[in-house]
């Protein structure tokens, strides 16, 4: 047994030394080959048509598509399609969809980045297939790409995906309809809001802070008075903006779940008045720390109350918890911090 | 008399088989999730794009006397690449210049700020902001140990994950964004540990690492394969089964109301990142609640190992105290019925045989052979053949480590690296792993007699 341990260590040895050895060469040959793609990328960005992009070996193809990817990655508009236009003069384009069903995950997901920057139509059934059915990683991948080929089909194929699919990070997704601006982002998000699923609701909700904030908000605000849900009022309160909302804003602020309570004096802090002194002070008396930094804080902004006024309530307040968090909240508006040179 | 021989050779045997084919199957198990991780690096090595959902993060950095280099580490955390931070440093009672020190350099100022007291710990003195870094507070509290420290720190942080850091600790500018990603892919995500290396010879400059590189010392050596082993197929083969056990102090990431929950770190323990680990699994597997404790394999975080044999020995006793404890406190995780999983069931009893009391059974299997050799009852070839299954198995692992690093990080590209590496490999073996296992069963003995 002690030989036979012996000699697998040693056949890994062997095999450790082969695969770096194979390493070093590849790396070699890519380094080499890396100055010339990189000059002909960035020429290509200025016009494609010129530009002589030297022999691609299938080895070193992966690796040249992970550095169009890089480069894709940093450009917009014209200068992003301008690199498509490379690939497709010089006969990557076929290179790449056979990438995207690539059986190595690695290639694959190399294969399906590139497709989605090329805006490849080909790959369009394909990608939509793993989008809808694939794993979390590939699925991701695939959508992320169709939102790249064309974002408004794809926001009208994945939806619900968008929303309802926890295994799809929340901020990646946020990253892509950034990406995409409220113009394209925002007809769509206001469909799916408009049909209120029961699922993914809170995400969506989240999602929509990548629209355009009038029309999100119509949507959003009039769910104040016909939702318990605690995610729906959550996001609500955060497009309060004006004072039809305060009924909604003050009756959330006696809400049981404490981040109702917080988001209700977030948002009577942004839209309250003097009126609202009373509810505030209440919540300046909550049990959870939160709940009373957020009242303090919308305190410090409530229109219409003075300085001097704040330091009298703070001087009166009978809760010392309330005194204390209004202190901190009176030294954090009168904080000047040094800007460094 | 010769029948009890034979049975209690064949026993040390088994158990030397036994223990190295358990780590055999974890480092096999860690091979599919690096090579997967590997297969992810063309998309994640992409340029970050932040979207605002990323959950903002604590980082805690308790500092106990560290005057000469606390400003440097706050000024390279502050360098971290991640969209929403703050920093957190607490000042646990140091009788040096440590506040003196960060108050110097980042122009600090007492601030009326509200304590929220949600953990037991020590009680604070001030409270700090600083004038020049808005996201950085230092706390000035009576000493209580690292464990408090956190704790207080964990009270007074505000954002929903935190992340406890050694001041020492060296991290790279995408370390917290890394460590954090399982966070954004995962909702019941409660904790995520990085892998931690060894700084040792590498270039280091205003606390961000610069260059990797092997030591010169042999010391320093032969942890680096020490933790290739522990990180890349201990945890990651456990990270696997969904049980991982040990998160490293150095650089993890909670969700902080989990911990709060569970009452926060326990300021008696010796190794409290183990016990709240442990404890973690246990509290939520008996409440039957969902949740995953993620392991990063990504080098992200590295620290100075010990270069001297009295500084490495207290931290190999302390250690195993600290294993021991944790694993006993938390001992009802062997017990939840069914809601065990593979933590109550498989890593704990793992650990249970082979990292408490497996010190124990080494150092008493290699006592037995060398005892019977030297009075005759076991032939000199059994001899041989035992001291060469005990070598030649601790080797195979050490080189499957090494086989996992080059199939993933490849942190040391030249021969020459990988020269030195394989012969600390045959080295530790030759004495190195028996003076540690001899180390633990000190931790061991320590902790039976508290």
């Amino acid at each position: 047994m002690a030989l036979g341990a012996l000699a697998l260590a040693l056949l890994l040895l062997l095999a450790m030394g082969a695969m770096r050895q194979l390493r070093g060469w590849r790396a070699a040959r890519i380094a080499h080959a890396e100055n010339a793609w990189r000059d002909a990328l960035s020429e290509a960005a200025d016009d494609p048509n010129d530009v002589r992009l030297p022999p691609i070996g299938r080895f070193e193809m992966p690796a040249f598509l992970v550095l169009w990817n890089h480069f894709q990655e940093s450009l917009k508009g014209e200068a992003s399609d301008r690199l498509g236009v490379l690939l497709t003069l010089h006969g990557i384009d076929r290179h790449v969809l056979r990438l995207t069903r690539a059986r190595s995950l690695r290639l694959k997901l190399i294969g399906i980045a590139a497709a989605g920057h090329l805006r490849e139509q080909r790959a369009w059934p394909y990608l939509e297939n793993l989008a809808l059915n694939g794993g979390s990683i590939v699925s991701f991948a695939a959508a992320r790409a169709l939102l790249r080929i064309e974002p408004r089909r794809a926001l009208e194929v994945l939806g619900a995906a968008l929303s309802a699919r926890e295994d799809w990070s929340l901020a990646r997704i946020g990253s892509i309809l950034q990406d995409l601006g409220p113009q394209v982002v925002t007809g769509p998000l206001v469909t799916m809001l408009l049909k209120r699923p029961k699922k993914g609701l809170d995400r969506l909700v989240k999602l929509a802070r990548f629209g355009h904030r009038e029309r999100i908000s119509t949507i959003v605000r009039g769910w104040l008075g016909s939702s318990d849900e605690m995610e729906v009022l959550l996001a609500a309160l955060d497009y309060v903006e004006d004072d039809s909302d305060l009924p909604w804003a003050k009756a959330a602020a006696g809400h049981t779940e404490w981040r109702v309570r917080m988001a209700a004096a977030k948002a009577l802090g942004r839209i309250g008045g003097r009126a609202e002194l009373a509810v505030l002070l209440e919540l300046l008396r909550d049990p959870i720390w939160w709940v009373r930094y957020h009242a303090a804080q919308a305190l410090t902004h409530l229109r219409g109350l003075e300085p001097h006024e704040l330091d009298t309530l703070r001087e009166n307040a009978r809760d010392a918890f309330a005194a204390d968090m209004l202190s901190q909240a009176l030294a954090e508006r009168r904080w000047q911090p040094v800007r460094l040179s | 008399m010769k029948t009890l021989v034979l049975v209690l050779e064949w026993f040390f045997i088994l158990y030397f088989v036994l223990v190295n084919a358990g780590y055999m199957a974890l480092n096999l198990l860690a091979i599919p999730s690096l090579r997967r991780k590997t297969a992810l690096r063309p998309l994640e090595d992409l340029p970050p794009v932040y979207s605002g959902f990323e959950p903002p993060v604590s980082l805690l950095v308790p500092a106990y006397n560290e005057q000469a280099t606390i400003a440097t580490s706050v000024r390279s955390l502050l360098q971290l690449d991640y969209p929403e931070f703050e920093i957190v440093v607490i000042n646990d009672g140091s009788d040096d210049g440590t506040l003196e020190a960060l108050k110097q350099a980042f122009q600090l100022e007492g601030f009326p700020e509200v304590y929220w007291r949600r953990i037991n710990a020590q009680p604070i003195r001030t409270i700090y902001h600083s004038r020049t870094h808005a996201n950085l507070r230092v706390i000035d509290k009576v000493n209580g140990g690292r464990a408090d420290a956190l704790n207080v720190g964990i009270n007074a942080s505000r954002y929903p994950l935190f992340c406890a850091v050694d001041a020492d600790s060296i991290l790279q500018r995408d370390s917290l964004r890394r460590v954090v990603e399982p966070f954004l892919d995962d909702p019941t995500a409660i904790a995520s540990g990085g892998t931690v290396r060894i700084a040792n010879g590498c270039t280091v400059s205003g606390g961000n690492l610069e260059k990797v590189e092997l030591p010169g010392n042999l010391l320093p050596l032969l942890q680096i394969v020490e933790y290739l082993r522990a990180f890349l197929f201990g945890r990651m083969g456990w990270a696997t089964l969904d049980a991982v056990l040990v998160m490293s102090g150095a650089f993890g990431v909670f969700r902080k109301d989990a911990l709060v929950e569970a009452g926060g770190y326990k300021a008696q323990v010796i190794g409290e990142d183990m016990e709240l680990v442990v404890r973690l699994h246990r509290l939520l597997r008996a409440r039957g609640e969902r949740y995953k404790i993620h392991f990063v394999p990504d080098p992200i975080c590295w620290t100075e190992a010990p270069e001297s044999l009295s500084v490495l020995k207290d931290q190999r006793i302390r250690w195993q105290q600290g294993l021991c404890e944790s694993l006993h406190r938390n001992r009802e995780l062997l017990k939840t019925k069914n809601a065990g999983g593979t933590p109550g069931f498989l890593a704990f009893p793992f650990f249970m045989v082979f990292e408490c009391y497996g010190p124990l059974i080494e150092i008493a299997g290699y006592a037995f052979m060398t005892a019977m050799f030297l009075l005759g009852q076991v032939s000199g070839l059994a001899f041989a053949a035992f001291l060469a299954l005990a070598f030649s198995l601790g080797f195979l692992l050490s080189v499957s480590a090494l086989l996992l690093e080059e199939l993933s990080f490849h942190l040391y590209p030249r021969f020459s690296q990988m020269g030195a590496l394989v012969c600390s490999a045959i080295v530790e073996n030759l004495g190195y792993r028996q003076l540690v296992t001899f180390w633990r069963l000190v931790g061991l003995a320590r902790w039976l007699r508290s």
